[in-house]
């Protein structure tokens, strides 16, 4: 084959563009961390890679989530717990009333401090976290229990706040309050937690119930009792279910952004070899370019 | 007996010729830089000798040369490499073409990054499981409106950024179009001239190489086939002719459209849809069409079709091609409708069905809801004009707006009046992976449902996996573009290097040259030296004996 100059420099002119649009590539793979940059690198990385990201996020979002999951179950639990207490403290309050023994005075001292773990009650129903109150199913903006008002009112609303902790898993958050602080006012007298709290005290100042009138009671707030546990034991259990559920997507965010990066990153070590490599041919390139430019014939002939 | 000058005669021509050949080194050296030149060679073809074969010839022993004459001039060129150079010319302009409008997509269209449409998106997911999760919350329901407001802004700028791609491709393709028109006319002008010298029995090489030069140029944009047409007159044999040049369709076989004739040439005539683009002189150019005019241009001669008639794409491959191609074009199917094709008009109209179901199921899905404390049917999220349906949702990407809705107003809750409930806000940010040709999509928090097949423009898949569709097909065709742009032009790269090595100037052998036609001139020179003293010798001092 016949070469001529213009060939050459033609062809040397080919190598170093060729050389620099390689190390361009290299450059833009080690500014970015990222194996690709446009879809046409790599049509299949690219479009796996907007899910993975979607992936990740999600992920992300559900670890997010888990923290306001907490929050309700931790401070339902501790409000309950509370709860349990005062209800203790009647109870107790309600077998020494029994006795016989008891004067009008001294009963009247025990009906003041019942009314008084009453009004904690309703203070511990309308438990406030945030924004929001804890009892009131998912009607957190407004109080649930409004003793002042006549009748009084305890509000039904047992919808349960759901949050979603894991896709397409929805967990109830928050304890069921129409079962913990209840109100009756369809029977006469009303039942309920707050209704059968009312009848202890209005035996308590009735001066005709004898000990077992109160005694009659126990039973009932025995059943409150039992009432706030099984909301407890349940939120325990919800809790137990969450922590495990933390847990798997602990580990799956571990594996999202593996997967991730698995799919996109770029091979440092990779990338700089290449790069080196190409450094090479680029300095090869250059110095052809500097021996083409060879004297010609002309230069020998006079 | 031959004449006592004839060496002399001899001689002299050889000097002449020696010279002509050197005349012609100083062109091809004078030459060597010049783009398209092709090197040229003086033919030296021997005289008739003395005697020739005759009844009357004189009777010497054997003919005697009569030296050298210059028989031609000719180009050292192989149209063969031509015909190849051309062929993997108009594969480059096409793929080269592509590639650009592809690179200029995936530019704007950002993905896989941090700021695309998905990442834009994925932050109005999160920002609704927030929502979900605290939904008395004033702060997250304001975010999830900045967010709502960032989605509409990101379709607005993908919507213009391709738009106004679009319209500059527009503009390319009525630049190219001129070049096309212009780079035929000088092909016609060019065969005129070779038309008026080769009658003669002359080769205008110099015009011939600008013709070759002109064709390349050409091939660039459209696919051709040259048929040389033998001149009038008493051409040489080396002559080339004129040529007549002919629209060969996407496989490679003829049209049956010339572009040129002989002096005679056509021009050609595209209008975009914006009447932006050139060269509809008679202005019966339809949109988005291609016509082809007589050279002055008053009458159509030719209609030039884009499809055939299986509506696959049957234009002549090239540069032109690949502009329009990523342009835009319009076609009539079998109902007489008029479709758009192109790839800037596709990804537009895909993000037009994307905004439009994205827009028209979130609305749906917040009527489904409750605002904070509020009973009554919440108003729409985002505002898209009602004249769009899921059948016709053209411009959807750059209309889509946030309604103006207050925070409090994000139906967030299933159940009304019930501030905690986040159960409606949970299917708000569930939307990019509904299954969109589900009739029936449940819903969390209430036993409706929602027949997605009557809200959304795209038919099959989620959001997701059609958007992810829409990313992966553009890397495909982006990538595969890429590829044969590099393939072609490695190969024309490699047919330029083989015409290069037959036609172009090498200094050095030029050189070389110079010398050899030198030293034969000076050569011959000396021969009339001889002549010269011979001469002397027989006018001089011959017949002087005994003087």
């Amino acid at each position: 084959m016949r070469i001529t100059q213009n060939m050459l420099s033609a062809n040397m002119l080919k190598n170093l563009t060729n050389s620099y649009e390689n190390m361009g590539k290299y450059q833009d793979q080690l500014a970015t961390g990222k194996r690709i940059n446009r879809p046409s690198d790599d049509p299949v990385v690219a479009m796996k890679g907007i899910s993975y990201r979607n992936n990740l996020q999600e992920v992300e979002q559900f670890k997010r989530n888990f923290s306001e999951a907490y929050n309700w179950n931790e401070n339902s639990d501790s409000s309950l717990d509370k709860a349990t207490q005062a209800l203790q403290r009647i109870r107790e309050l309600t077998v020494q009333a029994s006795n016989d023994t008891y004067d009008a005075s001294q009963r009247d001292g025990i009906k003041q401090e019942i009314t008084q773990l009453k009004e904690q009650l309703v203070q511990i129903a309308n438990t406030k976290f945030g924004d929001k109150y804890l009892f009131n199913g998912t009607d957190t903006t407004e109080q649930p229990v409004d003793l002042t008002t006549t009748p009084p009112t305890v509000s039904t609303n047992n919808n349960p706040v759901k949050i979603e902790l894991s896709k397409g898993v929805y967990i109830q958050v928050n304890a069921d309050p129409s079962k913990v602080f209840t109100l009756d006012n369809s029977t006469t007298p009303p039942s309920g937690l707050f209704g059968d709290i009312d009848n202890l005290i209005n035996k308590l100042s009735d001066p005709n119930s004898t000990g077992d009138d109160i005694n009659a009671e126990l039973g009932k707030l025995d059943g409150h009792l039992q009432n706030v546990t099984d909301a407890r034991s349940e939120l325990g259990a919800r809790m137990n279910r969450i922590q495990l559920m933390e847990n798997r997507v602990d580990e799956q965010e571990v594996i999202a952004n593996k997967v991730m990066s698995d799919n996109e990153d770029a091979d440092i070590e990779k990338v700089i070899t290449n790069l080196k490599a190409e450094e090479s041919v680029q300095r090869a390139a250059l110095s052809v370019g500097a021996r083409i430019i060879q004297p010609s014939l002309m230069d020998f002939l006079r | 007996m031959t004449s006592t000058f004839m060496g002399l005669e001899t001689a002299r021509r050889g000097m002449m010729t020696q010279q002509s050949a050197l005349y012609v080194t100083g062109h091809n050296i004078a030459n060597a830089n010049t783009p398209g030149y092709t090197r040229q060679r003086v033919n030296f073809t021997q005289t008739e000798p003395y005697p020739a074969a005759a009844m009357n010839r004189p009777q010497i022993p054997g003919q005697m040369g009569t030296g050298v004459e210059a028989g031609s001039i000719q180009r050292i060129r192989e149209g063969f490499l031509d015909l190849q150079y051309r062929g993997e010319n108009n594969k480059l302009g096409y793929w080269q073409s592509r590639a650009d409008g592809l690179s200029k997509m995936e530019n704007i269209m950002n993905e896989p990054s941090e700021d695309g449409l998905s990442a834009v998106m994925g932050q109005f997911w999160q920002s609704l499981q927030d929502l979900s999760v605290n939904p008395e919350n004033e702060g997250t329901r304001s975010v999830v409106l900045e967010r709502g407001q960032a989605v509409a802004d990101t379709f607005h700028y993908l919507h213009d950024s391709l738009s106004s791609i679009q319209d500059d491709l527009g503009n390319e393709v009525s630049v190219s179009l001129r070049d096309i028109n212009s780079i035929l006319k000088k092909i016609g002008d060019v065969n005129k001239q070779i038309g008026e010298v080769e009658p003669h029995g002359y080769l205008p090489n110099d015009l011939y190489d600008e013709r070759d030069q002109l064709v390349d140029q050409l091939s660039q944009y459209v696919d051709i086939k040259v048929t040389k047409v033998k001149s009038e007159g008493k051409p040489s044999d080396m002559a080339e002719g004129i040529y007549d040049i002919q629209l060969l369709d996407a496989t490679g076989k003829s049209t049956g459209k010339t572009l040129v004739n002989g002096s005679d040439y056509v021009q050609l005539g595209f209008k975009g849809s914006d009447n932006k683009l050139a060269y509809d002189p008679t202005g019966n150019i339809g949109d988005k069409d291609l016509k082809m005019f007589n050279s002055t241009g008053e009458k159509q001669v030719g209609e030039l079709s884009l499809l055939n008639s299986n509506q696959e794409m049957s234009f002549s491959q090239g540069k032109l091609r690949g502009l329009i191609e990523s342009y835009g074009y319009k076609t009539t199917d079998a109902g007489g409708n008029e479709v758009d094709h192109g790839t800037y008009t596709e990804m537009l109209d895909n993000l037009d069905q994307m905004a439009f179901t994205f827009a028209n199921v979130f609305n749906a899905i917040q009527k489904k809801g409750y605002g904070l404390n509020d009973s009554s049917t919440p108003p729409d999220f985002f505002n898209i004009p009602a004249a769009l349906t899921k059948d016709n949702y053209k411009d959807a990407s750059k209309l889509i707006e946030m309604a103006d809705i207050k925070p409090d107003q994000i139906a967030a809750s299933s159940v009304p009046g019930d501030a905690g409930d986040g159960s409606n806000a949970i299917n708000l940010s569930n939307l990019q992976g509904m299954e969109l040709s589900s009739t029936s999509q449940k819903l969390e928090g209430t036993t409706d449902t929602i027949d997605l097949t009557q809200l959304s423009a795209i038919k099959n898949g989620s959001m997701q996996s059609f958007y992810e569709g829409m990313i992966g097909k553009l890397g495909v065709d982006a990538q595969q573009a890429n590829r044969l742009e590099k393939n072609s032009d490695t190969l024309r790269q490699s047919v330029d290097e083989s015409r290069q090595s037959v036609s172009s100037v090498s200094l050095d052998e030029e050189m070389t040259n110079m010398i050899k036609f030198q030293h034969a001139y000076n050569a011959a020179a000396r021969n009339i030296t001889v002549m010269d003293e011979m001469l002397d010798k027989i006018i001089n001092g011959m017949g002087t004996v005994g003087r």
